[in-house]
């Protein structure tokens, strides 16, 4: 601004200076901040890079458990980056946001066509927060109950997020063991299982990376009890895996983050959420609908919005208000580019190697892999011959992270020596060569 | 005056609606759990996915479109060298457990992103794992509840003025604790009123200050003797922090607790929604019981400290919004103490010039100095048979964003109107200049805006009665 902009501004609010209008911050309250000042673009650039450059990011990585290395097509960067879309906000003028709520309404049909729910909204923050979330929408479709169960086999995030989001409420949240086999323990959910539950939650894959196989099982649970089913799972799965909707799911949630997202140190990604339609006034989240304009021409706008906190208040289904909207849009633009069978072929692939790794460090003196004898998709355990973090750090010294610890987790504490080992489409034979002879020589 | 906007309309199909059925063949899942139809997904050209996602960006409106006044929104011009930071590899290549020996680089950045956060909102220490500001807010609250509960304390209401975001109130329903909307006196929180209300059940205040009129809640000292006097704790919303930096801090206003928006006062792109960045802090007392991990540092290198002693846990997987977190990092850097004060005053003197310009065109209540937004009535529209929502809609018609409408609640017709700092004299004079030409055109030309956007007046009735929510559930 100009000095003789700000004047003309000053004259027209008839004051001298702009401290003039700060007089009624009273002077008790005055701070001084005690900061660095500005930099030019030029200084802060190098700066910040030399910071970044502090990041070793060249390892062979088979780290997974929730956030995933996929390869990413150039367009998903270069539509996101449109700044007609990412420095717009959420679309409450619609006749002027068309673009943003058309392409949130794709992204909603794509998740809808993936898990077999028709409903939909335009992102959580997370895949932990959307199952709070869908854990407090439960108890809204059924009141009667105060328990809800989880079972053993999720993220160790999963527990104290939904403990958290349940504070202040009468609500237990119980544990659901698992088998040797690394699913679920039917016996036991049967036996916690009952008038009092409000729903219960089946994550596939689960934490090991395993399918569950006891889908009609569940189902049937599901309709005896007149309880909640609530599923967990990750979208790229879900091209090959039979659709939640279609095993009795409620609500399905998870993180689109496979689909066109860096892994961008857990953050920020999609919680994707999906649900019945009967259900949808129970949502939380913004949800985008179709309808028309004055003209008859198909138009989309935000809706069911007396839901929302900005409407509806202490009586709305969440506080939600600002969400992870561009990043549902990179993951629409991800699957369009992949397409039916661009998808397919990837989940296909992301399973092969998968499988193919663990069937070769299972050939390795010590190993167990998996260690969980279950289906699994592109993520297994592995039972350890020595500590699980003293394997990882060996490895680390060869350029290589092998996999999460996974008995150094209090949660699975109770499990030998293991890790779980993510293998995606991205992993070259060079890298898995890489893993294997690390895994070789530490153990040797 | 120029009504000259034009936005792109292309009739499309959805490209959902091109998806050819097919089976899948070579299933390698059990039999049990395996689909058997593939996803109902077309399979397109790339380069027609590209074109289609290009055209729908043309019927979108952004900050770098045009004027973008969205009251309470801050919606500030995005500089784009944090685009290109968030876009390197080093940024966007690094898996959440990655060795911490490998992520020094985040690591420092985040150490000094809450250390500067720390300093502009005067708080002792900061998480920054919320993914956005209600979700802070809700983080605070979890602070409060779990402070109170090892004060064995049962404190089972949250007090909030009538001007409150609808987040606040949200945030105290979820976590069922009982609200207590206090009126407001001169569009400012009444003392005595707060004093009634406060007592032995009273866990927390929430205010934002300047409030959601723009109004400088000069008496926020006070408030907080009453509040801490009755054993409560304060919690000061962040969304307009905008207005305050480098003046005064909510610490130094004796708040216990806050959160940051990210995307609205350092600069970070709201994305058509989010994603946004809510951290929070909180005073000494409160610092044992942030979420963890928070970064430390340790001798000559950073760490993620999961051990804090009354810590409430998490409340998102890993450790927020890293990306977003970064872009205000460099905003907060290239800005720096000089920066962040002259953005402030001058988003004070836009909204005040704003103020004064408009405050003839519609009415203006509560007293006229206004801190970074301010709020007009639009109740005259109805002498006309018009609404505030009639003139909204012909505002895009003259290329503007519309501000806010509805809210805050306690002004008829409310227009909530919040220009930023980084617009000039010249656009704000264009802006009043659109306001008073449509004062003075007919009824029917404002009541059948808007006519320049991709389509007409959106049906939101016709959407409810149908929900359609999905392609799969238009039959």
């Amino acid at each position: 601004m100009t000095k003789r902009e700000e004047k003309d501004m000053l004259d027209l609010l008839e004051i001298d200076e702009v401290e003039q209008l700060f007089e009624d911050i009273p002077e008790e309250v005055r701070v001084e901040l005690d900061m660095p000042e500005g930099l030019t673009e030029m200084e802060l650039m190098s700066k910040v890079k030399d910071k970044l450059k502090k990041n070793h990011i060249e390892s062979s990585s088979f780290l997974g458990a929730g956030i995933y290395e996929h390869f990413i097509p150039s367009a998903v960067q270069e539509i996101i980056g449109k700044s007609e879309f990412y420095t717009s906000y959420t679309p409450y003028q619609a006749e002027i946001s068309q673009g943003m709520l058309r392409a949130l309404f794709e992204y909603q049909s794509l998740i809808a066509e993936l898990t077999g729910l028709g409903a939909v909204n335009t992102s959580m923050y997370d895949h932990s927060t959307a199952l709070a979330e869908a854990v407090l929408m439960s108890t809204r479709i059924n009141r009667k109950g105060d328990t809800f169960l989880m079972p053993k086999n999720t993220h160790w995030d999963h527990d104290p997020i939904l403990k958290n989001y349940l504070r202040g409420k009468d609500i237990d949240m119980k544990l659901v063991d698992h088998d040797d086999k690394g699913q679920i323990d039917i016996e036991d959910l049967k036996e916690k299982i009952g008038d009092d539950t409000i729903g219960f939650y089946v994550g596939s894959p689960n934490i090991f990376g395993i399918l569950e196989e006891e889908v009609d099982t569940f189902k049937d649970l599901r309709e005896d009890n007149g309880c909640v089913m609530v599923v967990g799972t990750n979208p790229l799965i879900l091209s090959l895996m039979k659709p939640p909707g279609e095993w009795g799911a409620d609500i399905v949630v998870g993180d689109s983050q496979p689909l066109g997202i860096p892994m961008a140190y857990g953050g920020p990604s999609v919680g994707m959420f999906s649900c019945r339609k009967k259900h949808i006034r129970r949502m939380p989240g913004r949800i985008i609908g179709e309808t028309e304009d004055s003209q008859g021409k198909r138009a989309y706008c935000m809706t069911l919005q007396t839901r929302e906190q900005h409407i509806r208040r202490e009586r709305a289904t969440s506080n939600i208000c600002t969400n992870q909207a561009l990043m549902a849009l990179a993951s629409a633009v991800f699957t369009f580019i992949q397409g039916s069978t661009g998808l397919e072929r990837l989940a296909k692939e992301n399973y092969e190697k998968a499988h193919d790794v663990a069937r070769r460090i299972n050939e390795l003196e010590g190993f167990e892999a998996p260690y969980f004898k279950s289906e699994f998709f592109n993520e297994f355990t592995v039972k350890t011959p020595m500590d699980s973090d003293s394997l990882y750090g060996e490895c680390q010294k060869r350029d290589v992270l092998p996999g999460v610890p996974l008995d150094k987790k209090e949660k699975f504490s109770s499990l030998p020596s293991s890790m779980l080992t993510a293998v995606t489409e991205t992993k070259t034979e060079k890298e898995i060569e890489k893993l294997i002879v690390a895994l070789k020589e530490v153990v040797a | 005056m120029n009504t000259d906007y034009r936005q792109a309309r292309y009739k499309m199909d959805l490209l959902m609606e091109r998806g050819e059925g097919r089976m899948l063949k070579d299933n390698p899942l059990p039999e049990g759990i395996a689909r058997k139809k593939a996803p109902d997904i077309p399979d397109l050209p790339k380069h027609e996915v590209v074109r289609y996602f290009n055209r729908l960006s043309q019927m979108n409106y952004g900050i770098d479109t045009g004027f973008y006044p969205l009251g309470s929104c801050t919606m500030k011009y995005n500089p784009k060298y944090t685009e290109k930071l968030a876009s390197l590899p080093e940024a966007t290549d690094i898996h959440p457990y990655h060795p911490e020996e490998f992520s020094q680089g985040n690591l420092e950045i985040m150490w000094e992103l809450q250390n500067s956060l720390a300093e502009l909102g005067g708080m002792h220490s900061v998480s920054l794992q919320p993914a956005a500001g209600a979700h802070g807010e809700i983080t605070g609250l979890m602070i409060a509840h779990q402070y109170h509960k090892d004060n064995n304390e049962e404190r089972n209401e949250i007090i909030l003025p009538d001007t409150a975001h609808g987040t606040n109130p949200a945030s105290v329903s979820m976590l069922d604790y009982n609200l207590l909307e206090i009126p407001s006196k001169e569009g400012c929180v009444d003392l005595d009123a707060l004093e009634e209300a406060a007592g032995d059940n009273t866990a927390v205040f929430m205010i934002t200050n300047p409030n959601t009129l723009g109004l400088f809640e000069k008496d926020a000292c006070q408030m907080a003797e009453i509040v801490h006097d009755a054993g409560g704790l304060l919690y000061y919303d962040g969304a307009n922090l905008n207005a305050i930096m480098g003046k005064t801090t909510p610490g130094a206003m004796d708040f216990d607790i806050m959160h940051f928006n990210l995307h609205k006062t350092f600069g970070t792109p709201h994305g058509g929604g989010g994603p946004g960045s809510g951290p929070v802090g909180v005073t000494e007392e409160l610092a044992s019981y942030l979420p963890v991990p928070i970064v430390e540092k340790k001798g000559d290198g950073y760490r993620l400290n999961y051990d804090l002693e009354n810590t409430i846990g998490r409340v998102k997987g890993f450790y927020g919004n890293w990306l977003v977190l970064l872009k205000a990092y460099g905003y907060i850097l290239k800005e720096g103490k000089d920066g962040l004060e002259r953005a402030t005053e001058r988003a004070v003197l836009n909204s005040n010039y704003l103020r004064e310009k408009l405050q003839g065109v519609l009415d203006l209540p509560y007293k006229p100095l206004r801190k970074h937004e301010f709020v007009l009535s639009g109740k005259r529209l109805k002498d006309k048979g018009l609404k505030t929502k009639d003139l909204a809609k012909r505002l895009l018609d003259y290329g503007y964003h519309a501000p806010t409408i509805y809210f805050p609640l306690l002004v008829d017709e409310a227009l909530m109107i919040e220009p930023t700092e980084t617009e000039s004299k010249d656009t704000l004079d264009g802006f009043a200049e659109a306001f008073a030409s449509i004062m003075d055109e007919d009824e029917e030309t404002i009541k059948e805006a808007p006519k320049n956007t991709a389509v007409g007046r959106v049906d939101e009735t016709k959407a409810i009665r149908d929900s359609v929510l999905s392609y799969m559930m238009r039959d």
